[in-house]
């Protein structure tokens, strides 16, 4: 294809580029045809692209070519159209990745500035097919590239143009899967340490009502993708799970931050507030959660695959208790405000533990969880998802006849059957965690006396 | 310490959370059933949540979940008989509906199975078949298995809980729901006999609750608001009918007769009856069954019985509504919601209009009525019948009816017949007829007034008049006026004269003179006289079709003073009439047709004639009532005439007292009434000659009473009338045979 390149050299530069675009469909049409294995563009067309299409000089002596605004606005239009047109899935996502996978060179930035222009054009006019590749650009890639991308849609859709909310909201309905990557950039973009750091209410509204609405969409990427768990390294998440939790147990503490500078516009306009999204939010985290066992089961893969990694579960919490330890410090006298506001992302922390540990998404036994949990203080749910169900529950309603303190941990009944979901599997972490609880050390310690991490009923 | 403690601190925590931030609660509580996932409390209180919020998928799932692992918990069982009940209930209001939605979110096993358990725990019965109900609508399949039982255990309960009254909660429940589940199921298989005993269970209950009274308990409020409630049509209009045990909503049945008919035409078809499958109508069913009655004498054994029944059946269900139909219109007030009294009462009599004709004309008539009447009263020691040979047997007989008053008249007329034909249908054969009485025994269609007055009613227009009274005379018994019911236009009492003016015109029939005008005075000294103007026009286009036709009609007359009273006055009139024209001379008489005649003046003017001829030839006519209730101006012209040689001198007693005026006569009373004549005479604006001759040396009592009488030409004839009848009933009366 390296030869057409005399032929675009004397055009200007719009033909240039559509006249390329041309070329490389029928390019990516043939070579998909003759089965070519692997299906790979070449690295003469690529040359090609960035100097004609990306406009990267090719060296030193080549005069500069420079697209007017208008022209890139015309050039966005043609590509628009150009993946519209073309029906065959492998083709346009080929098509794709040859203009806009990262190819650790000069002309990144340039890629990255037109791939998100079209992308924000995509989201505006409604192009389909243009969002389904940006979704699978958006597992693919480094997840520095994606957040970058992430922030352009949100600074054109919330912050430039008050209003266009709305359109942004259809990517829900026009593309579920870029939809649900949308979102893990977005959750990876706003780790809410600081204000500018913090996700505009506009997002977290539209971010809670899509999945309100649909509580799959979290999950619809790892749904739709194959077994192998080929996630490339550094790429953002399968589901954003793990941001949104974090969004979640953080907010408490953010917000009330936040607060103090919004003072009054907070929920003026009737509009629900963020602490209520944040509930609703968790919540419907929670619920998702739930959808799980099943889902993991029917792949056979319950207990085998972690959707929440350990290691960002224990930088959670090792994040949160450094911000606690920060409120306490910045309001010397803790106020019952700041105690709540504590409270609340450690409820928050021990629900998302336990629920997501029940429903397979995090392996781990609850000792591991007392030791990442270990620096965070106290907090009565947290003490009880740390120490785990107690074990005779099924004969609550008749309970032995040795019910007293000193048979409650009596390692019999720790021993039988944990009546967790009828979905388990033997081999999940959960099911072998009673044996580690009898293994607890101190335990034989503490019978008889006040267990500690039970709550002061 | 405990895993209860544990759930106990969960919940609580939920609780607390629930009102400020609902989703923190859920968190709570989803967190809380991965701890300890078969707590029961843990579950509820999610239930709780999603109820109270009224939102149906997700509060349904819980009660899913509920049902399914906790299905010993009493509170489940609590909250599934709540729900039930909402799906028993007809309640609009929101949780009711909420409820019934979150029932129908559940799976068809799960709702099926909650039905069947929630039935086991009730114990009422009502309850329990409306719960097994619920069942069978929604469970096709289940109606082989519970349908006849159910039915069965409705129509004992009828017995167990002594209902006297087939229109009821249980009856209702097996007609209107059980029942067409039951005969519409093709896949069970139904004996004749229990499809028979079936129908007759529906019949009576759709007849008996389209024939159902106004209710007792509004009459009582009516009552007590007393006069404050003038118009009985408002009253009765905003009646509701509720029958005990069930809502006012499902105490409605729409279209009875259409449902009636509708399980007729199932079961015909179960029962392979003859006839075309569809049955199209009543009327048509009628006919189909007349057809067959002619195949009857022909057939045998098990097809004879099957043809019998199917006859029976169909036939009296036909004469039941159509029946019912003829006395809905008239006497609408004996059922609720019909019509609400925009027609009064209408009450079948003989047709009296020609009564002004010739003298000679009906003489004839009558004495072949008399002669015929003889022969039967002859046989009636014998055969213990009476006028078999009535009057109008055997050949129809043309009702007169105000059409304008009763717009509906046709139809009216026409259930008469069609019920008159299934009657006639019922008693054609002994087989059918020891069948039809069968169902009226088991029925208690004899306690039934409504059919007693489609039945005298029938029986007037057979010609049977005797029996048609000793039928009036137990009803009369019954409509005993209440003084509750006394309303100030006298309509109430009016409805309850219904059956003596009907007494008086069967008297009249049977030539029993003096019976029938003692019944029709007692029911006119109860009227009010009306205005003379309106009855002028009403009164008249019936009766120029009606001239022709003579003696043998029968009329419907509207149950109201208007026309009643004309009514009585023609019947006394006909009473009077043969014997004051007869060769011998009866003054009296002939002075109460000149009375008489004087409505609906000048219809009467040939007969008046004739009595001042038979005047002329007597020479002279005693009537001392004349002067009190003769104020008609030609007719006090005539007799002044009289008294002139011009016209005959004829010597005339018509003054009362006659010795007080002339011993003491008042100058200025004399004077006083010329001025009162003078005046009458100006206002009615047309010159008289009454004062011709008198002027001349005629004595001045008669001159003053006549002048006097003139400027009483203006009264309202109607009380005139209605005075002659109170004041002078017991000399009617005993001037009569």
């Amino acid at each position: 294809m390296g030869d057409i390149r005399q032929s675009l050299l004397p055009r200007d530069v719009l033909s240039a580029a559509k006249e390329l675009l041309y070329h490389l469909d029928i390019y990516i049409c043939n070579m998909v045809q003759s089965g070519r294995q692997p299906p790979q563009v070449d690295s003469k067309t690529l040359d090609l692209i960035e100097e004609f299409i990306l406009h990267t000089p090719k060296d030193r002596n080549a005069p500069v070519r420079r697209m007017s605004a208008l022209q890139e606005l015309q050039l966005l239009e043609i590509m628009c159209s150009c993946f519209q047109e073309q029906s065959r899935d492998t083709v346009r996502q080929l098509m794709f990745s040859a203009l806009f996978n990262l190819q650790g060179n000069q002309a990144d930035e340039s890629r990255m500035a037109l791939l998100s222009k079209l992308v924000s054009m995509a989201v505006a006019v409604g192009r389909v097919p243009i969002l389904e590749c940006a979704a699978t650009w958006l597992q693919r890639t480094h997840r520095v590239y994606c957040v970058r991308l992430a922030q352009v849609l949100v600074d054109d859709y919330c912050s430039m143009v008050p209003g266009s909310g709305p359109t942004l909201r259809n990517i829900h309905s026009a593309s579920p899967r870029f939809c649900c990557q949308f979102i893990t950039a977005v959750t990876t973009l706003y780790d809410l340490t600081s204000d500018e750091l913090t996700p505009p209410l506009e997002l977290l509204q539209m971010i809670v009502s899509w999945i309100q609405d649909d509580p799959r969409l979290v999950l619809i990427n790892f749904l739709n993708s194959p077994l192998s768990g080929s996630q490339p390294i550094s790429s953002l998440d399968i589901t954003p799970l793990g941001g949104l939790i974090r969004w979640c147990i953080k907010a408490p503490l953010a917000y009330r931050r936040d607060k103090k500078q919004a003072g009054t516009n907070g929920s003026s306009d009737g509009e629900p507030d963020a602490p209520h999204l944040f509930s609703a939010l968790h919540l419907s985290v929670l619920q998702v959660f739930m959808l799980l066992p099943n889902i993991l089961n029917e792949k056979g893969l319950f207990g085998r695959l972690a959707l929440l990694q350990m290691e960002s579960v224990a930088s959670l919490t090792s994040d949160l208790s450094r911000l606690l330890d920060q409120t306490d410090k910045h309001t010397l006298a803790a106020t019952t405000d700041t105690h709540g506001a504590s409270q609340l992302a450690l409820d928050r922390l021990a629900q998302a533990l336990q629920v997501a540990m029940a429903s397979g998404a995090l392996l781990c036994s609850r000792e591991d969880l007392r030791a990442i949990c270990s620096r965070l203080p106290h907090n009565n749910l947290l003490q009880l998802v740390l120490s785990g169900p107690v074990m005779y529950y099924n004969n609550i309603h008749t309970p032995p006849l040795a019910y007293s303190p000193h048979a409650a941990h009596s390692p019999m009944p720790a021993h039988a059957t944990l009546p967790t979901l009828p979905t388990h599997t033997p081999h999940t972490p959960l099911t072998s965690h009673p044996a580690s609880h009898t293994q607890y050390p101190t335990q034989p310690f503490i019978t008889g006396m006040p267990f500690p991490f039970r709550p002061g009923h | 310490m405990s895993a209860q403690k544990d759930c106990e601190f969960l919940v609580k925590r939920a609780r607390e959370l629930v009102s400020d931030d609902p989703c923190a609660a859920k968190a709570w509580l989803i967190t809380a059933r991965t701890l300890y996932p078969t707590d029961f409390n843990i579950q509820y209180e999610m239930y709780i949540i999603e109820r109270n919020a009224e939102r149906t998928a997700s509060a349904g799932r819980l009660l899913y979940d509920m049902f399914i692992n906790f299905p010993d918990q009493p509170i489940v069982w609590r909250e599934i008989s709540v729900i039930t009940a909402a799906l028993r209930s007809d309640s609009q209001d929101k949780h009711a509906q909420f409820l019934r939605a979150l029932f129908e979110t559940l799976p068809g096993r799960v709702q099926c199975e909650m039905l069947l358990k929630a039935t086991e725990q009730c114990f009422n019965t009502l309850e329990k078949a409306e719960m097994l109900l619920l069942l069978l609508k929604r469970f096709p399949e289940s109606v082989v298995q519970h349908g006849v039982n159910l039915g069965e255990t409705l129509l004992e309960a009828e017995i167990s809980e002594n209902v006297d009254s087939p229109v009821n909660c249980f009856r209702k429940l097996f007609v209107c729901d059980v029942l067409p589940l039951v005969i519409n199921n093709m896949d069970m298989r139904l004996p004749a006999s229990l499809m028979q005993k079936y129908i007759l269970k529906a019949a009576e209950f759709y007849v008996g609750y389209v024939t159902r009274g106004p209710s007792a308990d509004v009459q009582i409020q009516s009552s007590q608001d007393g006069v404050t409630l003038k118009s009985p049509g408002v009253s009765r209009g905003s009646q509701r009918f509720v029958i005990d045990g069930l809502s006012e909503k499902s105490s409605v049945v729409a279209e009875p007769w259409e449902r009636l008919l509708d399980i007729l035409t199932v079961i015909g078809a179960r029962c392979e009856w003859q006839g075309d499958k569809g049955q199209r109508s009543y009327i048509d069913m009628l006919q189909r069954v007349k057809e067959l009655c002619r195949y009857l004498p022909g057939l045998e054994g098990e097809t004879r019985s099957r043809y019998c029944s199917q006859v029976v059946i169909c036939a009296a269900l036909v004469l039941f509504r159509s029946a019912f139909l003829y006395v809905s219109a008239v006497q609408p007030s004996l059922f609720q919601g019909v019509g609400a009294m925009t027609s009064g009462p209408w009450i079948l009599v003989e047709d009296l209009s020609w009564v002004y004709s010739d003298v000679e004309m009906d003489r004839a008539m009558l004495k072949h009525a008399h002669k015929k009447r003889k022969l039967a009263d002859g046989r009636e020691k014998t055969m213990s019948s009476d006028d078999e040979e009535g009057l109008g047997k055997g050949r129809s007989r043309h009702i007169l009816v105000n059409k304008t008053e009763m717009p509906n008249w046709l139809e009216t007329l026409e259930s008469f017949r069609t019920a008159r034909e299934s009657w006639d249908l019922l008693h054609s054969h002994d087989g059918l007829e020891a069948e039809f009485k069968k169902i009226c025994a088991a029925w208690k269609t004899e306690s039934w007034l409504w059919f007693r007055i489609f039945l005298t009613d029938m029986i007037i227009y057979q010609g049977h008049y005797r029996k048609a009274l000793s039928s009036l005379h137990q009803m009369a018994a019954v409509q005993q006026p209440q003084p509750a019911q006394q309303s100030p236009t006298g309509q109430a009492s009016l409805e309850h004269h219904r059956a003596l003016i009907q007494q008086a015109s069967c008297h009249y029939a049977l030539g029993e003179y003096r019976m029938a005008c003692e019944k029709l005075l007692d029911v006119v000294s109860g009227l009010v006289p009306p205005n003379q103007e309106l009855t002028k026009a009403t009164e008249d286009q019936s009766r120029i079709k009606s001239k022709t036709r003579k003696g043998n009609d029968l009329r419907l007359l509207p149950c109201t003073s208007r026309a009643v009273l004309p009514f009585c006055l023609q019947l006394m009139l006909a009473c009077f009439k043969l014997r004051a024209f007869t060769d011998s001379r009866d003054d009296l008489s002939l002075g109460h047709v000149v009375v008489l005649l004087q409505h609906d003046w000048p219809q009467g003017e040939m007969l008046f004639l004739k009595a001042v001829d038979k005047i002329c030839q007597q020479g002279s006519f005693q009537y001392e009532n004349f002067f009190n209730y003769v104020t008609n101006i030609d007719m006090l012209e005539e007799f002044a005439y009289l008294r002139t040689p011009e016209g005959g001198r004829i010597q005339l007693e018509l003054l009362p007292n006659q010795g007080m005026l002339i011993k003491n006569p008042s100058p200025a009373l004399g004077v006083e009434l010329n001025t009162l004549l003078l005046q009458g005479v100006q206002t009615m604006d047309r010159h008289h000659t009454v004062t011709r001759g008198i002027t001349k040396g005629v004595k001045e009592d008669f001159r003053l009473a006549m002048e006097r009488q003139v400027s009483r030409c203006g009264e309202n004839l109607f009380s005139v009338l209605h005075r002659f009848c109170i004041n002078e009933k017991i000399i009617i009366i005993q001037s009569l045979p």
